[in-house]
């Protein structure tokens, strides 16, 4: 009998999903292990602050504490580390450097006990000047963030400018010279967080040898290498656990406070559990905000001449992938289009504040606001419809946009045309409704490399190993779905193991988009040495030569006939059984003379499309229509793609209508926690959300797929605002467009207007 | 959150005992605010007296005359859903459903909300709109104190140390009333408000407004003239009318949440919408 | 400072419940709060810690009856209550049809914020059986989801209630049902999760 099971593009329920819905899944924070110690970290109350001293003594005379951990008790120098830049300490020695920056730690039986024990560890401090703007930070005069001793050779070391990227073709002088129409304007994205529902959570315990590492970490790899290096380990006697994290959005991918606990596990031979409170998430991760001046040039009749970007993103005390970010998200600011001439320089600058690190997009959202908005500005004063202008000067497929990089791999005006019909924009709006559209573009992964093993067992289930974070992305269910199309195998015969580095294969790490991608194309090629072993073992049995047989989702071809691969699989593994182990690599190699160190994997490209009514005397913005195009290549698991895309525009509509950071005067944020940190709940929906996809089987991937789940959230922000110019005529040019920063737009309108004698 | 004693009287008379035995004792309702204090630390106390196995409190709502006695267990949920609260005390059901999610709504008590006196309550503009009365027990005995006479300033009412709410009247209403609780918060979703008010309009013309959420405590005010209760008046007279009521609103200019120029302006916005509606409901209002 | 200065906590205290219709006890501190010790001593770990102020709804349980923030009830106020977790709600090893509905409509992202949405959606369902669109908003706004668009939440609670309820039970719902296209699953055809794999072949 045939086997034809072609499980790619429906959508099999969520591997994994039973857990989900049982309570049994297990996040880090669920995990018991015994005798663990009860872990808090101590912090001083000042955005930076010259340390003293440290007393832990007080702290010691707790019932039930343990120990307390502080500099004293570290190497000297302090041990650092970083993905970027090794400039984070374990504990903060010397100096703090943002609110929430730990000098000790305690670890105690109970964690009220160690509650109890931070409030009694005595820290003198001095608090010193701090800087939390980019215009502070970078007053000639600013206090450094860094040591310049951390970066010798650096041009930038004694100032607050960690780095500054410059990229350029064209002869911008000329376009400038010969452009018809020039539109400038300057945005502000805020700081936000990632406010994943899990917060992170940690634990370390001594190991024989070694030691393991539990953490709701996206790059368990990644952070086996970090531990390794600090605490001079084998990297085989590092063991990272990775439970699927509770969302991550970018938050979990490097590490934070993972190494302090490796080193107090150490020091108290026990196991050791930090589990952050919401509001010390908020003090863990954030977004680089951002300050963007766009200045684009356009001929009358639409055609970009060029763009020129000078863009500053606020980043926090410590690089953590910051100064990334800010790389990856100016390297393809100018946008998806075809421009002949292009200037971008953007810096990330230091400051006492929470270190920003990745965050859905990357760095992206914040120029694609300034330029989309700019954009729409444009069309408005060329008098040429926004979404003609967007098709007027979009990158075909094959063009190369960002010359010597990836060409434009999607027929992205597919996406556009479709949002537009989609939301009806021939049709006029309702009176008193505005509509607005934007695109956004983001690079893929530029290396990467990710291994997997596949198991095809003796009754033809399957076991795959991949390294991939599955935070609520879907990975483990696509896995399953590659292997078990490949191998013949119903997706419930397929168990998929990840997350533990003792026992998963390499996977350099889980963030832009990358795993379908990577990760897929590795179990793909894993499935295909199957697949030849097999050939080989058909060759063997029927006696019929290798280069004639074809074995392909689940079936075996030869001589004119079909056989199943399990009837292949049992006759060839014989009287001893076994299995079949099938190894598969997936790499993308570095390109050292390339700026970012690599061309682009793919591009994650989406037009979103909005239609909001404001209410003039409150300033709300009613969001009645979302509409969301995404260029995936493949959906591989259609509904998945769905939750992702939706679940990235409601993300992006946080940043857009209410999410920021407020800070007093002292450089604490106010709003730490949920009671006035909001992000969108189930009434702060659009009235109709509707998700599309664009497939053309285009995509580097398994069948043609490409990455996707940041796209959608990518352009919110310039769609909404252009929409709520379109309704009401004003344009604002920062972030969140709350009530009350619309109502003053408004107010502000009505008050030029009056001033100018404009009558209504 | 810093280890506390935990007692459950079950009667008024052992409930007061143990507060008079321990003046920095708290009293515990439906813990929706109080929790949160202790484990942040804003509230610091050696031991939590639980009012829930109190048998002379429930949570009750049930005629008393013309008007209606609501117990002091009585939590949002039933007061949101209570018919005779709904149709002539709608703007109290009103404030008691965006008091906040419907699991807070299931344990919030509206005694509870009173006696936390913050000046955004939700429930506190419909209550000085409808003259409620409050039921107080201590040492000293049985207390009726009029709603207007409780609220102090954030966190502080005139309740005696010692003292516990077993009850709240609402007094019996004028023949035809229309009523209606608005407020400004920074997204739909659950939040806390920025503006909060209630407004109700009697059949007399007489007009009353409460607001809270724009200084210490919030705020009654009666507009006699009739004005605002008159379909037929201009927006102008409304305004000036409006612009006296709302003159002793005081913002906080610390306030994340909205700033004080916002705040008034959404306090006159939100008083001409909510005495619209009052005026609309009152209407459609049927004689009792 | 000395170890006399630490304040003696409070005795412990005999907490007697039912628990997901099993009665359970522990001896704790008067100060914990029901979250805690549903995770910590009875070892259910289903119901999740997140904002601990009584905004996200992650540690929503049922009450004697209602849902609740189980971070804001101290223990002590649940003794001898009944609460039910997301534990409870599957049924002589069979998933509720909430849980199934989840499954099926893709609802369950990184899963964190599932727990307190089944059992918010099981209250909500249990006093409305056949809620609107606008009502499951209501009756879900105190659960926060990061991954989700909610959408998906929303219709297996709508199909949920139409499985459970009275037949032809008017949800109506403003979107079209997953499989429809425009939900992008233009590529290849369904897997049918159904399909029974070849006769199962025995190892030698």
């Amino acid at each position: 009998m045939t086997a034809n099971l072609d499980g790619i593009g429906g959508s099999p329920n969520r591997v994994g999903g039973a857990a989900r819905v049982t309570g049994g899944q297990a996040y880090v924070a669920d995990i018991a292990l015994d005798g663990v110690l009860h872990v808090k970290l101590v912090t001083v109350d000042a955005p930076r602050a010259r340390i003293l001293s440290v007393d832990a003594a007080p702290a010691l005379e707790v019932p039930g504490v343990r120990l307390v951990m502080t500099p004293a008790d570290l190497p000297d120098p302090m041990p650092r580390f970083g993905p970027q830049f090794r400039d984070r300490p374990l504990l903060a020695v010397g100096e703090t450097k943002f609110h929430g920056d730990p000098v000790a730690a305690v670890a105690a039986e109970t964690l009220d006990a160690a509650e109890e024990a931070v409030g009694r560890v005595a820290v003198a401090f001095e608090p010193l000047p701090a800087v939390f703007s980019i215009d502070a930070a970078q007053a000639a005069d600013a206090p450094l963030v860094q040591d310049p001793a951390l970066r010798p050779d650096d041009p930038f070391a004694g100032t607050n400018t960690l780095r500054e990227h410059r990229y350029a073709w064209g002869d911008l002088e000329a376009a400038e010279a010969a452009a018809d129409v020039v539109v400038e304007g300057t945005y502000e994205f805020p700081m936000v967080t990632q406010f994943a529902i899990e917060p992170h959570a940690f634990m370390a315990a001594p190991a024989d040898d070694g030691i393991t590492v539990w953490s709701s970490i996206q790059h368990p790899n990644w952070l086996q290498r970090v531990i390794a290096s600090l605490l001079e380990l084998p990297l085989a006697k590092v063991r990272v656990v990775a439970p699927d994290p509770g969302g991550a959005f970018g938050g979990k991918q490097h590490a934070k406070y993972e190494p302090l606990l490796a080193f107090m596990a150490r020091r108290a031979g026990r196991p050791v559990r930090l589990v952050l409170t919401l509001e010390e998430t908020f003090q863990a991760v954030r977004r680089g905000a951002a300050r963007v001046h766009v200045r684009s040039g356009f001929q009358r009749d639409g055609h970009l001449a060029f763009r020129d970007i000078d863009a500053a993103y606020l980043i926090g005390a410590y690089a953590d992938i910051a100064d990334r970010t800010v790389a990856k998200g100016s390297y393809t600011s100018a946008g998806p289009y075809a421009i002949p001439a292009v200037r971008i320089r953007a810096r990330s600058v230091l400051s006492h504040t929470v270190p920003s690190t990745a965050f859905r997009g990357f760095g992206n959202p914040q120029q694609i606001w300034a330029v989309e908005s700019n954009m729409d500005e444009a069309a408005r004063i060329l008098g040429i419809d926004p979404v003609a202008l967007r098709l007027q000067n979009l990158a075909q497929p094959g063009e190369p946009f960002i010359p010597g990089d990836t060409p434009a791999d999607g027929r992205w005006a597919e996406a556009v045309e479709r949002a537009a019909r989609r939301i009806g924009w021939e049709t006029p709006a309702q009176t008193g409704r505005g509509r607005g559209i934007a695109v956004g573009l983001k690079s893929g992964p530029t290396t990467g490399l990710s291994y997997s093993t596949v198991r095809l067992l003796a009754d033809g289930s399957v076991v795959v190993y991949a390294g991939t974070s599955d935070m609520g992305q879907g990975a483990r269910t696509i896995f399953a779905q590659i292997a078990a199309r490949e191998l013949g195998a119903p997706i419930e015969w397929v168990t998929v193991v990840m997350g533990d580095t003792i026992v998963v294969p390499y996977d350099q790490q889980t963030s832009a988009s990358r795993s379908s991608v990577l990760m897929g194309n590795a179990i793909l090629a894993a499935c295909r040495d199957i697949q030849s072993k097999l050939r080989a073992m058909a060759a063997r049995l029927e006696d019929v030569p290798e280069e004639g047989i074809e074995v392909d989702a689940g079936v075996v071809r030869l001589d004119g006939r079909e056989l199943p691969i399990r009837d292949v699989l049992v006759r060839g593994l014989g009287r001893l059984g076994g299995e079949v182990i099938g190894v598969g690599e997936s790499r993308k190699e570095a390109e050292p003379d390339h700026p970012l160190g690599g061309t682009a994997a793919f591009y994650e490209f989406n037009c979103t499309a909005v239609e909001v009514s404001v209410d003039e005397t409150t300033g709300d913005v009613t969001v009645h229509r979302h509409v969301t195009v995404s260029d995936v290549g493949r959906a591989l698991n259609a509904e998945q793609v769905r939750g992702q895309d939706e679940g990235a525009a409601i993300m992006g509509l946080g940043h857009t209508l209410m999410e920021e950071y407020i800070f007093d005067a002292e450089g604490r944020i106010r709003n730490l926690g949920a009671i006035d940190y909001k992000i969108p709940t189930t009434l702060d929906l659009p009235a109709r959300l509707e998700s599309e996809v664009i497939e053309n089987g285009d995509g580097p991937g398994p069948y043609g797929a490409k990455g996707m789940s940041e796209g959608a959230l990518l352009c919110v922000a310039p769609a909404v605002a252009a929409a709520v110019r379109d309704a009401t005529g004003v344009v604002i040019r920062a972030l969140p467009l709350s009530p009350e920063r619309v109502w003053r737009a408004l107010r502000e309108r009505d008050a030029a207007g009056q001033a100018s004698g404009a009558s209504g | 959150m810093r280890p506390f004693s935990l007692k459950q009287p079950t009667s008024i008379a052992d409930a007061v005992a143990l507060l008079a035995k321990d003046p920095e004792a708290r009293l515990l309702a439906g813990g929706t605010d109080l929790i949160i204090r202790l484990r942040d630390g804003t509230i610091r106390t050696r031991m939590v007296v639980d009012l829930k196995r109190v048998a002379e409190l429930d949570g009750s709502i049930r005629a008393e005359g013309a008007g209606l006695a609501i117990g002091a267990k009585a939590a949002m949920t039933e007061i949101a859903a209570h018919p005779v609260v709904r149709d002539r005390y709608t703007a109290l059901a009103e404030g008691a459903l965006v008091v906040g999610s419907v699991q807070i709504r299931n344990r919030a008590t509206l005694a509870g909300n009173i006696c936390n006196a913050s000046p955004a309550a939700d429930t506190s503009p419909a209550l000085l709109v409808f003259g409620a009365v409050v039921i107080a027990t201590g040492a000293a005995g049985e207390r009726r104190i009029p709603i207007d006479e409780l609220f102090v300033r954030s966190g502080v009412t005139t309740l005696r140390p010692g003292e516990i709410v077993t009850g709240i009247e609402m007094p019996a209403l004028p023949a035809r009333a229309g009523s209606t609780h608005l407020r400004r918060t920074r997204r739909r979703g659950h939040d806390l408000a920025s503006v909060t008010m209630a407004c109700v309009v009697l059949e007399s013309g007489e007009t009353r407004l409460a607001f809270g959420s724009v200084g210490p405590r919030p705020l009654l005010r009666v507009d006699t003239s009739g004005t605002l209760a008159d379909p037929a008046a201009s927006e102008a007279a409304r305004t000036t009318v409006l612009d006296g009521m709302l003159a002793d609103a005081s913002p906080s200019p610390g306030s994340m949440r909205a700033s004080p120029e916002y705040r008034l302006a959404m306090l006159e916005v939100l008083a001409l919408r909510a005495a619209a509606i009052a005026r609309e409901r009152l209407a459609a209002a049927s004689p009792r | 400072m000395t170890a006399m200065d630490v304040p003696e906590a409070p005795a412990a205290v005999s907490l007697k419940l039912t628990v997901n219709g099993r009665d359970r006890s522990a001896t704790i501190a008067p100060h914990r709060t029901l979250l805690d010790v549903l995770r910590a001593d009875l070892g259910l770990i289903g119901t999740k810690e997140c904002c601990l102020v009584g905004e996200c709804g992650a540690c929503t349980v049922l009450l004697d009856g209602r849902s609740v923030d189980s971070c804001l009830v101290l223990a002590l106020e649940a003794d001898g209550a009944e609460v039910v977790t997301v534990e409870g709600l599957a049924r002589d090893g069979r998933l509720d049809p909430l849980q199934q509905a989840f499954l099926d409509h893709a609802a369950a992202q990184c899963g964190f914020c599932i727990p307190g949405q089944l059992v918010a959606a099981r209250a909500l369902l249990g006093s409305n059986p056949a809620p609107t669109r606008a009502e499951v908003e209501d009756g879900l706004a105190g659960n926060l989801c990061r991954c989700a668009g909610y959408e998906q939440i929303i219709e297996a609670v709508l199909d949920a209630a139409e499985r459970e309820g009275p037949a032809g039970s008017a949800a109506t719902r403003s979107r079209p049902a997953a499989a429809a296209p425009g939900h992008g699953a233009t590529g290849t055809g369904l897997s049918d999760p159904a399909s029974v794999p070849d006769a199962r072949v025995a190892p030698q």
